[in-house]
């Protein structure tokens, strides 16, 4: 996937997110799911952070869970955000997915509207669009 | 095993100050020198407590008492720097290395949120997860949702803090609020507002530590370190980590909980033993959870029991005599000895308009980035004429 032929998009962090973006299965988070615990976590990693076991396996998460607890981000973070500017609060949160893992990202959508238990789905979000490098990253929007 | 006690205390006020961190680092260290009545050629190792002050703070800072060729090491543990490096102090005297130890904590910061580089994953920095009081913002949304906690009881932690510490000339705001002012100042991260956070800034305290005989043979007025223990947060126990997952199956109890467990059991007191507490009040909300997880009440009812005014100097459990760090500012290195130097007054009787009646026992408590948490647990000694 990319935004013009010539700028193709670059995840922004390895194992984070499925290749090809524009995929047939879609877009999806990667998890990696331990084969002696059970424990799930975000990101393809080596190692279990709950057992210390090396037997993972990458999991492709589930797109939609529900909205665990929020906040609203009314001041630019420090350090290289690379989000709009100038600066526009967003909401953060953890979205807890049915795989049995809380997930934190940001909120797409009216700040006004974020209540815990709402619905969420995950979507692609483009950073530094006009930029000659775009980054891959993700949010959650309310569904409904 | 023998007791190993704080022998004497020194201070420079929190705040921002157009001087070094070696000026203030050593003013406090010299201060406790002073206090326990030794000189800086009776020390036999010292550590420095810091975060944000670069390699070989420690020796930097201290060569201004005077030539030496003793250890001098740099601690860091995030927010809980200060009960490492306590504790480096206390093995280092129970292990028969030392007898005499000094451990300052120094921090020279800058103003605004804290450099998030050291702390979070490029990635996290890129997607806007690095402002610090996001996380702290979503635990007490969440403990809103599940125990009915208000803004209101939020802000009433707040305001005790501040008026506290009208009297500490140690703190950087010294002013009192009122409740509307608090319930009005601007939101950083929902629903914890600009009145209810820390701010980092410069400020140091120091400690002079030894054995009980050893500071019967010199006199003055010792303190006896009954715990002082340091963990870090187990798996998924804590977001601040930062945490880019949570575990939605296992649900491990919190480092505060646990660092004060052990800290009780180490002491042989339990909370009830406890006659004042300072603790890492990085916000309004935090101080409240810390309730509940060093068992002044049942999970959950954290924001009521501040409403009904327990943890006020005058009630059953006084948290925060100094004003905490919503008052004083967090500069992070010093932060958990500036603690023990409040919690030493207390146990002197010296602590003035903040002095908690007859107090005999405390306790200091710091949690932060890592999920590093510390407990100290301090109580007088009988001093035999």
């Amino acid at each position: 996937m990319s935004i013009a032929a010539d700028r193709p998009l670059t995840p922004i962090r390895k194992g984070l997110i499925s290749e090809p973006l524009d995929g047939p299965e879609g877009f999806r988070l990667l998890g990696s799911k331990c084969g002696a615990c059970g424990e799930l976590s975000i990101g393809t990693n080596a190692v279990c952070l709950n057992c210390g076991g090396s037997n993972l396996s990458t999991v492709r998460l589930s797109p939609e869970g529900i909205l665990w607890t929020f906040t609203i981000v009314r001041h630019p973070p420090p350090g290289d955000y690379r989000g709009p500017k100038p600066f526009v609060p967003f909401g953060l949160g953890l979205i807890e997915l049915p795989d049995g893992v809380r997930i934190m990202a940001p909120l797409e959508g009216d700040i006004a509207t974020f209540r815990i238990g709402a619905r969420m789905r995950l979507t692609l979000k483009v950073l530094d669009a006009d930029s000659p490098a775009p980054l891959a990253a993700f949010s959650f929007s309310m569904i409904g | 095993m023998s007791d190993v006690v704080i022998l004497g205390v020194g201070i420079h006020p929190f705040g921002r100050f157009d001087k070094s961190a070696e000026e203030i680092g050593a003013a406090a260290a010299q201060q406790a020198l002073d206090d326990a009545g030794v000189k800086w050629s009776d020390i036999d190792s010292a550590y420095l407590s810091r975060m944000y002050l670069p390699a070989t703070s420690g020796a930097r800072i201290l060569r201004r008492l005077g030539g030496t060729d003793i250890p001098i090491v740099d601690v860091e543990a995030a927010c809980a720097s200060g009960g490492a490096a306590l504790r480096q102090a206390l093995l280092a005297i129970r292990s028969g290395e030392s007898e005499m130890v000094l451990v300052l904590g120094c921090e020279k910061m800058p103003r605004g949120f804290m450099d998030p580089s050291m702390i979070y994953a490029p990635w996290q920095v890129q997607m806007g997860m690095s402002l610090n009081p996001s996380y702290w913002s979503m635990r007490a949304r969440r403990h809103m949702y599940d125990h009915g906690t208000t803004e209101e009881q939020i802000a009433l932690v707040a305001h005790k803090n501040h008026r506290n510490s009208v009297s500490n000339p140690n703190a950087m705001y010294r002013k009192e609020f009122t409740l509307e002012q608090i319930m009005n100042s601007p939101l950083v991260c929902d629903p914890i507002r600009l009145l209810e956070i820390c701010a980092p800034n410069d400020g140091a305290a120091a400690v002079v530590v030894t054995t009980a005989e050893r500071a019967r043979k010199i006199g003055g007025r010792p303190v006896r370190i009954a715990a002082c223990v340091h963990s870090i947060a187990r798996y998924s126990a804590d977001f601040r980590c930062p945490a880019d997952s949570m575990s939605a199956t296992i649900d491990n109890p919190g480092p505060t909980e646990v660092t004060a467990k052990k800290a009780y059991e180490r002491a042989g007191m339990g909370p009830g033993d406890i006659d004042c507490f300072e603790v890492q009040d990085t916000d309004a909300f935090c101080e409240i959870e810390i309730y509940e997880d060093i068992g002044l009440c049942p999970r959950g009812e954290g924001g009521r029991f501040a409403a009904e005014g327990h943890t006020q100097i005058t009630g059953l459990h006084p948290v925060n005599m100094s004003g905490g760090l919503i008052s004083k500012g967090e500069p992070v290195g010093a932060s958990h000895l500036g603690q023990v130097v409040e919690v030493v007054a207390q146990l002197r009787g010296t602590a003035g308009p903040r002095q908690v009646a007859d107090a005999k026992t405390g306790m200091a408590h710091v949690l932060g980035a890592g999920g590093n948490c510390a407990v100290t647990i301090l109580e007088r000694v009988q001093v035999h004429a």
